[in-house]
């Protein structure tokens, strides 16, 4: 017993000794002696880059600003949001943050970020090239650096086997083709729609994406305007869709992780899809044959398509010291030397709207998505709404009462309506 | 006698099919996890699924083994895992020796405050626990995220240590106080040695706890050279896809020294030290 | 150790005179608490008393100018549908979850100290029976996503042994959404019991079976009779704890459901969570995680009043 005590305090010594050594480790950005400063930035692209590559651009930052030195810090991406919240609230944010466009209204009026309108007034930054700012009350909160179009994908395989020749452009021509895709048989079905209520992206890139590709809107003169006939029209098709029986099983939480997989191994004939997956399908099913195409608008539609988008966005916190070499780096990232590079090896589209990404080495699908980009406008209206994601989720819960028969249409999007004009004010 | 040698043999074979059954609850989504580690990310979803597929390979292990930061994610999770268990036990012991043997004013309200504060939503807690921890300059540190999992695990540790303590007859107490000691003999010399098999059963569990820790992990460390194992898990689920396969790899590497710790300290749970023992 | 039987037969001894130590003899057991009040109050209580301060207030965390809001964001949460449908979900679930532990950790650990089986045998089945508790819950959550996916393992096994006709929608359908939660969490949780109640099958002498073997008791009335009592107080301890902390889980509900679908699976803790980072009504949040606090003293004091009756 005199021994085990003994051997108890041992292990005791053991830990006080690792406690004391690992005392205050881990730096945050600042100023050194030397004069250089450190940048945090806090990002989940280098994750979704190949290795190295993201690294790279940001040494060539430094090497050209010798006085600035950057620290990428990372985060899993599902977290990063309330990551950042929590990190404003302390006034502990990373200097520079990516962002996504769905958070920048609830960060600003946090008082998280900064106003980079002044920065760029500050360091005589002409915004002329960039293609679009995220603005609140007139100034500019972020700037989409990538940004990743939603065009429609089609297994050309299972659109042959189901006997349909050309790649639908209307809804009509999507509902008979999705028909026949499930028609063929072997639990493969036409569509997928994920209305994951965790993170309801679904409402925005796999239902909204209807409406404005058919250069329709869900709001009007900024205010919510879910009982509109367009919306109405979108909601009954989404319906038929699945009262035909052509959307993949497992629908209400299906996350946007799982649509690409089954898309992927060949379970669903047609989805709404991010481009950046491209490389990504072809690398774990490279015998899919595969095409993009823009999004089927309603029959006779024959203006200018509406193509939804995801951005990787930057932001400056409001609470650094060091906002002038942080606007610096948003700068260097925009240039349009950088931000080619930077949307070709992402395989997106650049945020300066000068640059022009090389598509000399990309997948011939690119160039034929740059191509439906070009043609229609970028279209996502939830970027620089107040609490983004709680609309889509409220708007998705009312959806899925109708998917599963507890509710009409026009009480869903009535009460849509009724929540999401509490938010928008 | 041959009724009773069937009836034995009868229950060996109940007992046996019912292990074997429980077996396979516990075993096949395990089964399964080991599996995708060694398939690459495009079979995951194959259907049919196969439990072994045509790309069989190491490779995400390789990866995983092979990467810096993640083995520092280890040896952090080891650090601050260790530390806990010990300091936890430590601490819980001599609060559960405090409720087991004592009778005192606010016994019954501290003991419920202990026992409540466990109830409040974690999340709902981040951020002024964000706040206090910055406050104190624990941010990014190992202490920090020490002394955050104490706090965690100290509720269970305690309410066990209580509860075992308790099984165990005041008489032994006794017979040392007669021999001249005091309760802090009492403890150490008695009652701790006779607990070994519940205290390595807390030990066990307060270290998983903290080693597969992740909202405060992630929130309260910043840099790569302080983060934990979920927390590397988590990174592998990316935006737009999952790298199964390391994931799976990952958590398998993860589970083991877990595992190891059982398997070290499972011989306590086996009887013998305290049947028959002491007691009268 | 001296011997027991020793101590009680020797001659009673004339008392020594008491100690004069008896105000330093009533600070004891605070000696031995201190470590635990002091982390605990610095590190729990301050943030706990900041969470019920907001709840008081409004604009809290994410604008600068909080007010005083008296109880509004408490009649905000008991008035919401969605409260009260994720209490009762949380209800469900956890007295589910709880009595499913128990029986299971219970049934595996009796098997695993049984007599009639090698030691060898019962320390490979022990290891089996543990693997659950050694993942992170992401990690489980992920991979029974994986297996319950209509396409995946689960319905691709039942079909081939003729049990269903066709994959059945287990997470995504509002019916069974629940239970097959629920049945996740009973496998990823029952080796705590099993773990604990074993410990303390170790710990209950042979004695006391041999002594009821000998009164004729059958193997059910020596578990009814001997086992039970004995476990009793680790049993209790066992149910308040994995009741108070089945109702925190939250990371296992969030990547399998989000809730849904149509909020079926809504539980506090998703709720709260929704409430703090999508609506960013960090008040509103602060008022539902005391009320949650306040439902567990509940059975945290009747925990510690069964502590007493000993």
């Amino acid at each position: 017993m005199a021994l085990r005590t003994t051997g108890l305090k041992r292990i005791l010594a053991a830990a006080t000794v690792a406690l004391l050594a690992a005392c205050g480790s881990g730096g945050s950005g600042g100023t050194s002696s030397d004069g250089t400063v450190t940048l945090e930035f806090a990002q989940w692209w280098g994750a979704e880059l190949p290795a190295g590559d993201f690294d790279k651009i940001i040494s060539d930052f430094t090497a050209q600003n010798p006085t600035i030195k950057v620290k990428l810090l990372s985060a899993p991406y599902a977290s990063t949001k309330q990551q950042l919240v929590t990190g404003a609230a302390s006034k502990t944010l990373p200097d520079v943050v990516g962002l996504d466009g769905a958070w920048v209204s609830d960060f600003a009026k946090q008082g998280a970020i900064a106003d980079l309108s002044k920065l760029m007034t500050e360091a005589g930054y002409n915004p002329g090239e960039l293609a679009s700012q995220v603005q609140i009350g007139g100034k500019t909160y972020m700037i989409p650096v990538v940004n990743f179009v939603y065009p429609l994908f089609v297994n050309k395989d299972l659109l042959a086997k189901a006997g349909v020749k050309d790649v639908p452009a209307t809804r009509t021509q999507f509902l008979d083709a999705a028909k026949k895709i499930s028609a063929a048989g072997g639990d493969v079905k036409g569509w997928a729609l994920p209305l994951d209520t965790a993170v309801p992206n679904g409402v925005q890139n796999d239902v909204m994406s209807w409406l404005w590709a058919s250069g329709g809107s869900m709001l009007q003169d900024g205010k919510p305007n879910l009982t509109s006939a367009p919306v109405k029209s979108t909601v009954e098709y989404v319906k038929s869709l699945n009262d035909a029986g052509v959307i993949a099983p497992g629908s209400l939480t299906m996350k946007e992780q799982d649509k690409v997989e089954k898309f992927t191994t060949g379970q669903v004939g047609m989805v709404i899809d991010s481009l950046a997956h491209i490389n990504l399908i072809k690398k774990n099913n490279p015998k899919l044959d595969f095409t993009v195409a823009a999004l089927p608008a309603e029959d006779g539609f024959t203006g200018k398509r509406g193509i939804p988008y995801a951005s990787w966005g930057i932001g400056v916190s409001n609470s650094t010291e060091h906002k002038a070499e942080a606007f610096k780096l948003v700068q260097y990232l925009m240039s349009k030397a950088t931000n080619a590079q930077l949307s070709t090896i992402a395989n997106g589209f650049p945020g300066n709207k000068t640059a022009e990404p090389d598509f000399s080495k990309s997948d011939p699908l690119f160039k034929a998505a740059f191509d439906i980009y070009q043609q229609g406008y970028p279209a996502n209206e939830f970027v620089g709404l107040p609490k983004s994601e709680d609309l889509m989720r409220s708007f998705d819960e009312q959806l899925q009462l109708v998917l599963t028969g507890k509710a009409t249409v026009d009480d869903a999007l009535a009460k849509s309506q009724e929540s999401w004009a509490s938010v928008i004010e | 006698m041959t009724t009773v040698k069937t009836r034995r043999t009868l229950a060996k074979a109940g007992v046996l099919t019912g292990l074997v059954l429980g077996g396979l609850f516990a075993g096949l989504p395990v089964l399964w996890m080991l599996s995708t580690s060694f398939k690459s990310n495009g079979e995951v979803f194959r259907n049919p699924p196969k439990l072994i597929t045509e790309s069989f390979s190491l490779d995400a292990y390789r990866e995983i083994l092979g990467n810096g930061a993640q083995l520092r994610f280890f040896l952090n999770s080891y650090i601050v895992a260790g530390a806990v268990t010990v300091l936890t036990l430590l601490v819980a012991v001599l609060a559960g020796y405090a409720f087991s043997r004592f009778n005192f004013p606010l016994q019954r309200t501290i003991n419920a405050v202990i026992v409540s504060v466990q109830a409040v939503p974690p999340i709902t807690l981040v951020i002024p626990y964000f706040g206090l921890v910055v406050a104190l300059g624990l941010y990014n540190t190992y202490p920090g995220l020490i002394l955050t999992h104490m706090v965690f695990t100290l509720p269970y540790a305690i309410i066990m240590t209580t509860a075992y303590l308790n099984t165990l007859p005041r008489e032994l107490d006794e017979s040392v106080k007669v021999d001249g000691g005091n309760s802090w003999t009492a403890l150490w010399r008695i009652l701790v040695p006779i607990s070994v098999p519940g205290l390595i059963a807390v030990g066990v569990y307060t270290f998983m706890i903290s080693w597969n820790e992740y909202l405060f992990a992630l929130t309260l460390t910043r840099t790569d050279d302080m983060r934990t194992v979920p927390i590397g898990i988590q990174l592998l689920m990316g935006q737009h896809s999952y790298e199964w396969n390391q994931m799976m790899a990952m958590s398998i590497l993860g589970s083991v020294p877990v595992l190891v710790l059982f398997l070290l300290f499972q011989r306590r749970f086996i009887g013998g030290l305290t049947a028959g023992a002491v007691k009268a | 150790m001296t011997s027991l039987m020793a101590s009680k037969t020797a001659a009673p001894v004339e008392q020594p005179p008491p100690p004069r130590r008896t105000m330093a003899r009533r600070l004891v057991p605070y000696g031995y608490l201190s470590p635990t009040i002091v982390l605990i109050v610095v590190l729990m209580v301050i943030p706990i008393v900041m969470v019920i301060s907001y709840s008081f207030r409004d604009n809290v965390i994410v604008q600068e100018n909080s007010v005083f809001a008296g109880l509004a964001n408490y009649t905000k949460v008991l008035t919401d549908p969605d409260f009260l449908a994720a209490l009762q979900n949380t209800a469900v679930f956890i007295s589910v979850s709880t009595v499913a532990h128990l029986l299971l950790g219970l049934a595996f650990a009796m098997m695993l100290n049984t007599q009639l089986l090698s030691g060898v045998t019962k320390a490979v089945f022990r290891i089996v029976y543990i693997l659950p508790w050694l993942f992170t819950i992401a990690v489980i959550a992920v991979i029974w996503r994986l297996l319950l996916d209509p396409a995946g393992v689960v319905n691709y096994v039942l079909h081939t042994l003729g049990l269903i006709q066709e994959g059945v929608n287990w997470l995504g359908d509002p019916g069974k959404a629940l239970w097959v939660v629920t049945f996740i969490n009973i496998w990823s949780g029952y080796p705590f019991f099993m773990i604990s109640l074993l410990a303390g099958l170790q710990g209950i002498p042979a004695d006391l079976y041999e002594a009821a073997a000998v009164d004729g008791a059958n193997p059910l009335r020596r578990f009814l009779h001997v086992t039970l009592p004995q476990l009793r107080p680790v049993i209790l301890s066992m149910a308040v704890l994995d009741l108070i902390w089945t109702s925190q889980q939250f990371a296992l509900i969030w990547m399998t459901t989000g809730g849904g679908p149509l909020n079926t699976t809504e539980m506090l803790s998703t709720y709260t969570y929704k409430q703090a980072f999508s609506e960013y009504e960090f008040a509103t949040a602060s008022a539902a995680a005391v009320i949650v606090l306040l439902l567990t003293m509940i059975l945290a004091f009747f925990y510690v009043r069964q502590q007493r009756e000993r």
